[in-house]
């Protein structure tokens, strides 16, 4: 057989057509974000644990194009968040009902 | 830059536990419990015995709270001494944040029978209580965060096992149809990695190339988010099944031009909503292929009759037919160009790049409950794919089919060029009168007389030019006319 230029792999469209992606990993930690600095500024610890989800979710759902420095600065926030949260009120969390 | 980050994080949290310890120190009552000997706590005890007393009977009018707390503080003392953190704050007679006694309530009448028998046992606020049963809030998202990390776990590896599972099955075939099978772009040379290409946890790629007739093939393993906890709560009430979207590129010479589509009505009528491509040159509905012995659940989307003729042969029927309920949606079409684009109106300027494909979708059994077992009943549908490559280059429009779909080509063409030839328009006389200012702010900022008059007589020798041009064709159009 002879030797054949094969074509090579491209990656598929949606990297040039943004409409296309899931937006769940960018929601969720933008939510994220916003929980934690909801937690650390009104001392709500249901805030940051939220905060601790939503980046859990993020991760979980990221696209292997996004990097890790975003997650992992996200992650930390929330859990910083929680932290001081209980640092500032040791009392455990009340239920809300 | 990255290591400045790492630093100051990590000097971030301890600063703050040293922040908040010292929020605890700052009364000097409590400096003065830290004596060596032994009996600094009994010392304290004593002498608060002595204090709190007249204190009780001054603030039990007053405020209840204070009144309580003062008895709790005595109780913690006589009872618990090994507490020395409880012993600090109750020690205090003052700075009782409310906050700290968010939780508890005491009732009113309790204190003033407690103001006879001092050593009833009272409720220690949850957090001094030195058991984790009062976090059960907190253990239960962590246990939560528990959950989702054993989902993420399962869930990827059960994700990786079905890919794996369905390349193992597939690969005798494609390496026998493909010279390159898998490639993930990063080499030099075109070799064979001979693996999936994982995009996700939950997508995986696989690209193949090296055929006659076609450029390449992409295959893309779309299963369900099986890695997102909140996914699968949300596919139990919504099931859904993992896909197997195979997208073939044809070499211009080697297909027709037609376009065409099968596939579950549903599925044809949303990828007619949306696909370029099928919303322009398939304008009626998708029929029934009841015609062609289709079961009911398939329906047919072309271009014209003539492609529908060619397309269902013999062999092609008995794949739709035998794997229909696998089958989601098959697209041939030589002006695909993806989904349609979401533009304004003015920036639509030229028609999107259109490439020859093969389109199919294909849906995994099981419909999320699927096992690595289930990728053999897949293959049978990779042979029709091959199928279709070859069928697509044998099929050949005659010269009528083939008048039609230039028309419908053209038309399209012109269209769209109707759309945008009032944009075109606006946009060259736009700059048109740009020019002209350009020009006249040039004469007005010339500052010799002579030039300015020089340049005012070119210009308006430049308009009569132009206006004898248009004169002569109007003259030239009524003479064609007549």
């Amino acid at each position: 057989r002879s030797l054949l230029l094969h074509a090579r792999y491209k990656p598929p469209a949606t990297e040039t057509n943004p409409a296309l992606e899931d937006p769940t990993p960018d929601y969720m930690n933008l939510l994220g974000m916003v929980f934690s600095m909801c937690g650390l500024m009104l001392k709500l610890k249901w805030c940051a644990w939220i905060a601790v989800y939503c980046s859990f979710i993020s991760f979980a759902n990221s696209r292997s194009s996004e990097d890790t420095k975003q997650m992992m600065s996200s992650f930390m926030l929330s859990i910083s968040a929680v932290v001081m949260s209980y640092l500032q009120n040791p009392q455990p969390m009340s239920p809300p009902w | 830059m990255k290591n400045l980050y790492i630093v100051i994080a990590v000097l971030f949290i301890p600063w703050s536990f040293s922040l908040a310890k010292y929020d605890e120190f700052e009364d000097g009552d409590d400096i003065m419990e830290y004596d060596d000997n032994d009996f600094a706590e009994f010392e304290d005890v004593n002498e608060d015995a002595v204090t709190e007393s007249p204190q009780r009977i001054i603030t039990t009018e007053d405020d209840e709270e204070e009144a309580t707390v003062e008895l709790e503080g005595q109780d913690e003392n006589q009872e618990d001494f090994d507490d020395t953190d409880t012993q600090e704050g109750d020690t205090e007679s003052e700075p009782y944040d409310d906050e700290e006694f968010e939780g508890y309530e005491e009732k009113p009448d309790a204190s003033h029978s407690k103001n006879k028998d001092p050593i009833t046992i009272v409720n220690v606020p949850a957090h001094l209580q030195n058991s984790w049963e009062s976090y059960y809030m907190e253990i239960l998202m962590v246990t939560g965060l528990l959950a989702y990390i054993m989902n993420y776990i399962i869930g990827k590896n059960k994700n990786n096992r079905l890919a794996h599972a369905w390349f193992n099955t597939h690969r005798e075939l494609l390496e026998s149809n493909f010279a390159l099978v898998g490639d993930d772009g990063t080499n030099k040379e075109a070799t064979s990695t001979g693996k999936l290409n994982q995009e996700n946890e939950h997508i995986y790629n696989l690209w193949c190339s090296g055929r006659v007739c076609c450029e390449g093939m992409l295959i893309q393993l779309k299963f369900l988010k099986r890695q997102d906890l909140l996914n699968v709560l949300a596919r139990m009430m919504r099931p859904a099944s993992d896909q197997v979207q195979i997208k073939v590129t044809m070499n211009d010479e080697d297909m027709d031009t037609y376009v065409f589509a099968v596939g579950t009505r549903k599925a044809l009528v949303r990828l007619q909503k949306e696909m370029q491509d099928l919303s322009e040159f398939c304008s009626d509905k998708p029929k029934s292929g009841a015609k062609y012995g289709l079961p009911d659940s398939l329906a047919i989307l072309s271009e014209m009759g003539e492609v529908t003729e060619g397309m269902m042969d013999a062999k092609m029927i008995h794949f739709l037919t035998h794997y229909a309920d696998k089958i989601e949606s098959v697209q041939f079409s030589d002006q695909f160009s993806g989904p349609k684009l979401m533009q304004e109106e003015g920036q639509l300027t030229k028609l999107p790049e259109t490439k020859k494909t093969l389109l199919f979708t294909f849906n995994v059994p099981g419909s999320g409950n699927t096992s690595p077992k289930d990728m053999e009943s897949l293959l049978p549908l990779m042979s029709m794919v091959i199928y279709s490559i070859d069928k697509a280059k044998k099929f050949r429009l005659n010269r009528e089919g083939k008048q039609k779909a230039d028309k419908n080509r053209a038309r399209v063409e012109e269209n769209f060029l109707k759309l945008t030839h009032v944009q075109r328009q606006e946009a060259a006389q736009s700059r048109r009168e740009e020019k002209k200012r350009a020009e006249k702010e040039r004469i007005m900022n010339e500052e010799d007389p002579e030039k300015q008059r020089r340049l005012e007589e070119a210009a308006l020798r430049r308009e009569q030019k132009k206006l004898e041009k248009k004169q002569m064709k109007m003259k030239q159009i009524k003479v064609k006319a007549m």
